[in-house]
């Protein structure tokens, strides 16, 4: 077929990245991005035990914040797998996610520095204290937020910059804004943040010619730290071909 | 996934994918309407309002003699073959 | 009451980096925007979290 796929990470961490795909159709750039967003499950907290809560927050406040936290997901669990993990801080001191322990060696907060609760001294005297198990349960993001391993995830198209003459003698100086990628003359591809999103900061006095390349799509993939970029990426595609394999099978019956 | 033929003759299908969204049907439309032998290809994600549909509903109409059936099936072989294109190649770029 | 675990509007984890720049940026006397992008809090919905945030733990744990 005529499809040739190529590849290119702009710049990026496990994190965060921008990747060029050429040879993608709109259709397709768009199923990839739903599928991040939507149909690569995560694990995240859903019901707690609570043994003591003797904080300032109630229990669902905990809980929620709980289920925010994101937590490292191996590609080995099923939709509906669950594990235990505990808290278990007293007061006076603050419990972070890094706090938690979990019973999965593999699945542990991504993040360990974010506070869920401050625990004080009550009035009484008596330290503030929490002691929960907690069950994470592994679903995607169309059953909540937390199931999402991408976040702020999009595309933009590739956009070609060309030179064709100079900004007449007269001309105002405007600024011309653009964000994103964009390819020159030479084929280089330079992300719009490295001359402030203006073109007249990078072809000053420049007239120019702006326009998409077909096929061409850049994506701002970030995670908040369940998998790596790759990863989702790599999830989104499985997901769609996952589905296009049972429905070949089924029409074929 | 399931499938239920609604409606089904020599160059027409009407076909309920129930359980998928816009993110796999428009995938499907966009690789139906890739292929010459099909004349028009459309899917519709009915809103609840619509008394009780809210299934996505694929409609087929093909020329050239080709079956709608044997079409689906081959636009599902094409997705996949190009979700499998697609991974090697960002395999390759990250490698 | 606590920092929110993650962006509203983006989802972004922002609570890991509250105590720094609570530190930096409220206690310290750093530019708050040169904080924050020192922290990679890069959009304004994620930046509106920590700039408009208020710990209320202290002022709400006598009634408990």
């Amino acid at each position: 077929m005529a499809d040739e796929f190529d590849v290119e990470y702009i710049r990026g961490d496990d994190r965060e990245a921008r990747i060029l795909v050429r040879g993608l159709t709109p259709a397709f750039a768009n199923g990839l991005r739903r599928a991040m967003i939507a149909d690569v499950p995560t694990l995240s907290i859903d019901t707690l035990r609570v043994v003591e809560n003797s904080s300032v927050m109630f229990d669902e406040m905990i809980g929620l914040r709980l289920g925010l936290v994101p937590l490292t997901t191996p590609d080995d669990f099923e939709y509906g797998d669950t594990v235990t993990l505990s808290l278990d801080v007293e007061g006076p001191d603050t419990a972070y996610s890094g706090d938690l322990e979990s019973s999965d060696p593999d699945v542990n907060p991504a993040d360990e520095d974010v506070p869920i609760i401050q625990l004080n001294e009550n009035p009484s005297g008596e330290n503030q204290r929490i002691e929960l198990e907690a069950e994470a349960v592994l679903d995607d993001g169309k059953s909540h937020a937390k199931q999402s391993g991408g976040v702020a995830v999009g595309y933009r198209h590739l956009r070609k910059v060309s030179v064709v003459g100079d900004r007449g003698e007269f001309d105002e100086e405007e600024t011309n804004i653009l964000r994103g990628v964009i390819e020159t003359e030479d084929g280089e591809l330079v992300p719009t943040d490295e001359f402030d999103h203006d073109l007249t900061e990078r072809y000053p006095g420049k007239e120019l010619e702006v326009e998409d390349v077909p096929g061409a799509f850049v994506f701002h993939v970030e995670t908040d730290g369940s998998m790596t970029v790759e990863e989702l990426v790599l999830r989104g595609i499985d997901s769609i071909e996952s589905r296009a394999d049972e429905l070949q099978e089924k029409v074929a019956v | 996934m399931e499938l239920r033929v609604i409606e089904k003759t020599e160059e027409e299908l009407r076909i309920e994918v129930a359980g998928e969204g816009h993110t796999f049907m428009n995938v499907l439309k966009g690789t139906l309407l890739e292929n010459d032998d099909v004349a028009a290809a459309t899917y519709d994600v009915n809103p609840e309002q619509s008394g009780g549909q809210t299934e996505p509903i694929l409609s087929i109409t093909t020329e050239g003699g080709a079956d709608p059936l044997d079409v689906l099936e081959d636009a599902a072989g094409d997705v996949s073959r190009k979700t499998d294109e697609l991974r090697s190649a960002f395999k390759a770029a990250s490698a | 009451m606590m920092i929110p675990v993650r962006c509203f509007s983006c989802g972004k984890v922002i609570g890991e980096h509250w105590e720094e720049f609570e530190d930096r940026a409220r206690d310290g006397d750093e530019d708050p925007a040169a904080v924050l992008d020192d922290l990679g809090v890069d959009r304004h919905c994620c930046r509106r979290m920590m700039v408009s945030h208020r710990d209320l733990v202290d002022v709400v744990s006598p009634y408990q």
